[in-house]
């Protein structure tokens, strides 16, 4: 629970609890294209907590989630609501980095699954405590209504690895 | 030679520049200039290419050269729309466009382009206007919905009147209700259409839109229309409806805490006009107990899983307390106890709960008895955070009578127990991880700091320091632990270790507007730039590097905006880039830099002339407070200032206040140093001046500016600035009539300038007619004035007696055992002095000068002046060297274990662990001590003569 709603511009100077990783070009194309799929989600004290972008691939085919950096299950609905209702897709994806078990759980619980691996999609960090489970990242996928045949998951998804220059 | 030649001749002169090989490029237009000498294209990318490589003078010939005729090709327009944003001259882009389309009207792409030069420049007046031509001559909607826009960012400026502004919003209306096409088509034409009705107040076309089929779905799926819908409602005063409205959506798992604020809303809704009858109030009364009922039952369905309908609860009683409706708070109790039982184990709980906690007296007796019979547990993270929970919420209820500094040692005892019983929990944890006990560091930070407060005994800030470095090394990504660490730090004068705390943090892009403050206010205090150590001017500039990237980046973006009929992104990115452009904080950190900057560059005509033209325009700015002070956490009692106020070095700030004051200082004595007067400054500027606040106070005369004093700005100064400030003043007063006598004449000043410029470029300054502004000035130099000149006076006793008492303030402080910042911010202020001494005698050093107009009798008072302050300055670097041994010392090594006591006796804080934090705190105060005396000296040779 929280305050669900658009994410503006502004907010950049908000996010400074928040991971603000990308340059102000990152945020402005999310908000210039896809400005139906970027959400923030404030506390009932006006604190923000987390922000989702979304960005919509192809010609309104698929489309990515793409940098979830907090928890919040209620984005993740708006986001599957948004791009199932307004750009028709098949699916929606994220991705997480192999050793965060718990978002791995808690996506699984709302419905995503892993669909494949993507190696050093987080860089190639050396040989260090997190070894490669923290460099790759899982491909987790959700179906949306339009794929009705459940075409865009697979069981054995943490068996399919691919390189970070496979995806875009 | 044919075209294809040509064509052949210029590709490899965009590969050049495309790989950024400005010089062949160079190289490659001058080949084919030499045949064909008038091709405007060559000539523009040779523009580019002298741009990028910084020989602007040169590139503005050539730019004067083609704009002189109209230019209407493509190529050569979209290589000049780069070559004038380089140049920042974006009013020349505009007037290149503005030609263009006039020459070729038929032309679609080269209206957007005007319209989009429009943009640049934020003159949203022309982009209506040219908006409104585009759609008569080429039709197509989104025309009119670009005028639109631009009326409405015209209304939205904050130069225009009301009256203007209802004005334009009228012109809007009728724009979009005049449009073939409704608006519902695009989501983003109806929520501009929407914003229109709002502001307009034209309810009943609001409602006949937002109650259509249409009008309906697009709220149901666009959140930003949503919004606008909800306000409206609002304005209209229909809290019921939306009341209903939102419990439907809650029945239907919404959980949206927008939807619970409108429930409750709708409950008081009664009670919104001042005078409320009592029927009025037994209905609100009757309402309470229905939306109770509703929210228990959401609540009881819920669970622990959301807690929206809980805490809509908490609300619901809260106001119906003070309301007056409920007589006592003890049901806000139960419902805060009960919130507690159910969601204490989670981190918001408190921040929940905080604005419940201001209770009358037996309410608040009962809610800290049932705290204080909370069990504290460690057995699961939950178990942890409820202790934590509990602990925060009792320390903010603490009342001034409870507090000692026996009570805050007893607390910060019983916080580091507890932080290290619950360590544990997370040792699991990746490192990349926070602690879940991570907040009773925090809480031992503020325990030591409020004992600070208390006694000014500087050992506590010793042990908050141990403490939390201690939590650091069991949690590297805690930002709150290291912000706090900065803050202590440069208390203590250890700004080196300040400095590695802030750059672990790893500030980003936006975060260095925001966060900045935390590292360079009032930088120079720690600077050691005078010594040669750059290390704080650069983290100025690249702190200021966002502020590039911004100009540079974000009208692109309000035009693709345009171009992709984005219109609800436009008033965000547009105020976004108006926030950045005009941040309080990039001035400040400008201000700051410019200060270090004198202390290790040799003050010269070249350094005052363009600081002086950089600070007028910052001077007349309307600035954004973008810096965020909430991030550092306050669990203070109430009863005391926060924890960010506690630890703000000097005790404050330095905002729009101490801004002023500043640059009223620089800019006046850059200006009796400088000959650059309004004359010769317009001829020598380059790029368009930034847009001019409209504020009444910026449109005086620059004299009448820089005399206002207020006291509200003079607030944010510590004393000791303000003694600086007055200095400067009685200074400025008194020397000004010999600057204003002995400054040469603007035809000289150009001539000199002409000269230099073609020294340096083979060619003379562009748009200057030396012959018109000569007259009868014979141009070689100092010409004898008609007027007399003024008689020379001596120097008022406070310009006189300056330094001896920063002394005598520098040597109260060491009496009196301060904090070694305290006593170096006296130490840089005097050094500041002095080196504005030198701005303000810098014209006087020229023999030539004194001779001409017969100031020797002033030169002499100015070389007494500087003698004295250079033997002041010289005793307080001396003391500053032996108080930096004394500082980096094993003596005080162990003095700062000792006084470590409080804490030792956790095994884990065992003494090695505190030695080397003493051993660090040591060597970095001896670092800057040592340094900032070393640089006095230094400038003193330079400058004592």
């Amino acid at each position: 629970m929280s305050v669900l709603r658009p994410f503006k511009a502004n907010d950049l100077f908000r996010f400074n609890n928040i991971n603000l990783d990308y340059g102000i070009t990152f945020y402005l194309t999310y908000l210039q294209r896809w400005s139906d799929l970027c959400f923030t989600q404030e506390s009932p004290r006006g604190r923000l907590q987390g922000y989702i972008l979304g960005k919509a691939e192809g010609a309104q085919t698929e489309w990515h989630e793409y940098r979830r950096l907090s928890l919040a299950r209620n984005m993740c609905q708006r986001l599957e609501f948004a791009s199932d209702e307004i750009y028709k897709g098949y699916f929606v994806d994220l991705y997480v980095r192999c050793n965060n078990a718990l978002a791995i759980k808690m996506y699984e619980g709302m419905g995503y699954s892993v669909y494949r691996r993507v190696r050093e999609y987080y860089g190639n960090l050396g040989v260090g405590k997190g070894g490669r489970d923290e460099e790759d990242a899982f491909d987790m996928r959700k179906c949306l209504s339009r794929d009705m045949a459940q075409r865009s998951i697979r069981s054995n998804g943490r068996d399919m690895i691919v390189s970070a220059h496979d995806v875009s | 030679m044919s075209e294809a030649a040509l064509e052949r001749q210029i590709r490899p002169i965009y590969d050049a520049l495309d790989h950024g090989s400005n010089k062949s490029a160079i190289n490659a237009c001058n080949k084919v200039l030499k045949k064909y000498t008038n091709n405007t294209l060559v000539k523009a990318l040779k523009a580019l290419a002298l741009t990028r490589s910084q020989k602007v003078e040169e590139a503005l010939v050539l730019c004067d050269e083609i704009l002189a005729a109209t230019v209407t090709d493509d190529s050569t327009l979209s290589v000049m729309t780069h070559v004038l944003k380089g140049l920042a001259r974006n009013s020349d882009m505009v007037a290149m466009f503005d030609n263009a389309f006039k020459q070729q009207p038929q032309s679609e792409e080269l209206g957007a382009q005007t319209f989009f030069a429009h943009v640049r420049t934020g003159n949203w007046k022309s982009c209506q206007q040219v908006a409104t031509r585009m759609h008569k001559l080429f039709q197509g909607d989104r025309y009119v919905y670009w005028a639109v826009v631009g009326a409405i960012l015209q209304a939205n400026d904050l130069g225009t009147p009301p009256n203007i502004r209802t004005l334009l919003y009228k012109l809007a209306h009728r724009h979009v209700t005049s449009c073939p096409t409704p608006s519902y088509m695009a989501v983003d034409r109806f929520h501009l259409h929407l914003i229109i009705l709002q502001e307009l107040q034209l309810w009943d076309e609001a409602n006949t839109l937002l109650e259509s089929d249409i009008g309906k779905s697009i709220c149901s799926a666009s959140l930003v229309c949503n919004e606008t819908r909800r306000e409206i409602w609002r304005k209209r005063g229909l809290y019921k409806d939306e009341g209903e409205r939102a419990q439907e959506r809650i029945k239907n798992n919404d959980r949206n805490w927008l939807e619970f604020i409108s429930v409750i809303d709708a409950t008081f809704a009664s009670m919104q006009q001042p005078d409320v009858s009592e029927e009025e109030k037994s209905e609100c009364s009757e309402n309470i107990a229905k939306t109770r009922d509703f929210l228990t039952e959401i609540a009881k369905v819920d669970g622990s899983n959301n807690r929206s309908a809980s805490l809509a609860l908490l609300e619901l009683e809260k106001n119906a307390f003070s309301h007056g409706i409920s007589s006592d708070e003890s049901t806000l109790v139960d419902s805060m106890e009960n919130y507690f039982s159910q969601f204490g184990d989670k981190a918001c709980c408190f921040e929940d709960l905080r604005p419940c906690v201001d209770l009358c007296a037996d309410a608040k007796l009962r809610w800290i008895s049932f705290l204080a019979s909370q069990e504290s547990s460690f057995a699961t993270t939950g178990d942890l955070q409820r202790v934590i929970n509990v602990r925060k919420l009792q320390r903010i209820s603490l009342t001034a009578s409870e507090l000692s500094t026996d009570k805050e040692l007893y607390l910060t005892s019983t916080y580091i127990e507890e932080y290290m019983a619950g360590l544990e929990l997370g040792s699991s944890l990746p490192v990349t991880e926070l602690q879940p006990v991570d907040d009773l560091a925090i809480l031992v930070g503020h325990a030591f700091v409020s004992l600070w407060t208390m006694t000014k005994d500087e050992s506590y800030l010793y042990n908050a320091a141990a403490v939390l470095e201690f939590a650091l090394t069991k949690s590297r990504m805690s930002f709150q632990i290291r912000l706090l660490l900065v803050r202590i730090y440069r208390l203590l004068g250890a700004s080196s270790l300040a400095l590695d705390h802030y750059r672990a943090i790893n500030i980003k892009q936006v975060q260095n507007d925001t966060l900045s403050h935390f590292l360079l206010t009032r930088a120079l205090t720690f600077s050691l730039s005078a010594t040669g150590d750059l290390t704080y001017p650069s983290e100025c500039i690249e702190s200021s590097q966002i502020y590039v990237s911004n100009s540079q980046d974000t009208p692109d973006f309000i035009i693709r905006a345009f171009t992709s009929e984005k219109y609800s992104q436009i008033p965000e990115f547009v105020s976004f880039d108006d926030r950045l452009e005009n941040s309080l904080q990039r001035d400040v950190v400008k201000l700051e830099h410019v200060r270090m900057r004198m202390t290790h560059e040799p003050i010269n005509s070249d350094l005052i002339d363009m600081e002086l033209i950089e600070l007028k325009f910052v001077f007349d700015r309307f600035h954004h407070d973008n810096r965020d002070f909430g991030m550092l956490p306050n669990y203070q009692p109430a009863c005391q200032p926060s924890l960010n106020d506690q630890t703000l070095m000097f005790g404050n700030s330095t905002g729009q206040g101490w801004l002023w004051y500043f640059i009223k200082i620089y800019i006046r004595a850059f200006q009796h140093a400088s000959d650059l007067d309004d004359i010769v400054e317009e001829k020598l500027l380059i790029g368009d001046r930034p847009k001019k606040s409209p504020e009444p106070e910026v449109q005086l005369p620059l004299r009448e500016r820089l005399a206002i004093r207020k006291p509200e700005e003079a607030a944010e100064l510590t004393a000791d600035e303000l003694q600086l400030m007055e200095w400067a003043t009685a200074v400025s007063d008194w020397l000004e009539p010999y600057h204003d006598y002995t400054r040469p004449p603007p035809a000289v000043v150009l001539a000199e300038a002409n000269k230099q410029n073609e020294l340096r470029t083979g060619l003379p300054l562009r748009g200057v007619d030396l012959k018109a502004l000569n007259g009868d000035a014979n141009a070689n130099g100092h010409a004898k004035k008609d007027e007399d000149a003024p008689p020379v006076k001596e120097p008022p006793q406070l310009v006189a007696q300056f330094f001896e008492h920063m002394h005598a303030r520098f040597v109260q402080l060491q009496q009196s055992q301060s904090l070694p910042s305290d006593l170096l911010h006296v130490a840089t202020l005097t050094q500041e002095a002095f080196l504005l001494f030198a701005v303000e005698s810098h014209r006087f050093k020229t023999a030539s000068v004194v001779k001409i107009y017969k100031l020797g009798a002033l030169v002499q008072s100015l070389k007494d002046i500087r003698s004295k302050a250079c033997t002041v300055l010289k005793t307080m670097s001396n003391d500053l060297l032996k108080i930096a041994e004394v500082a980096g010392s094993a003596e005080r090594r162990k003095s700062f274990v000792e006084s470590c006591k409080p804490i030792t006796d956790f095994p884990e804080l065992h003494h090695d662990f505190v030695l080397n934090i003493a051993k660090n705190v040591g060597e970095s105060r001896k670092k800057v001590l040592e340094g900032v005396g070393k640089g006095m000296v230094k400038i003193c040779t330079n400058y004592g003569q």
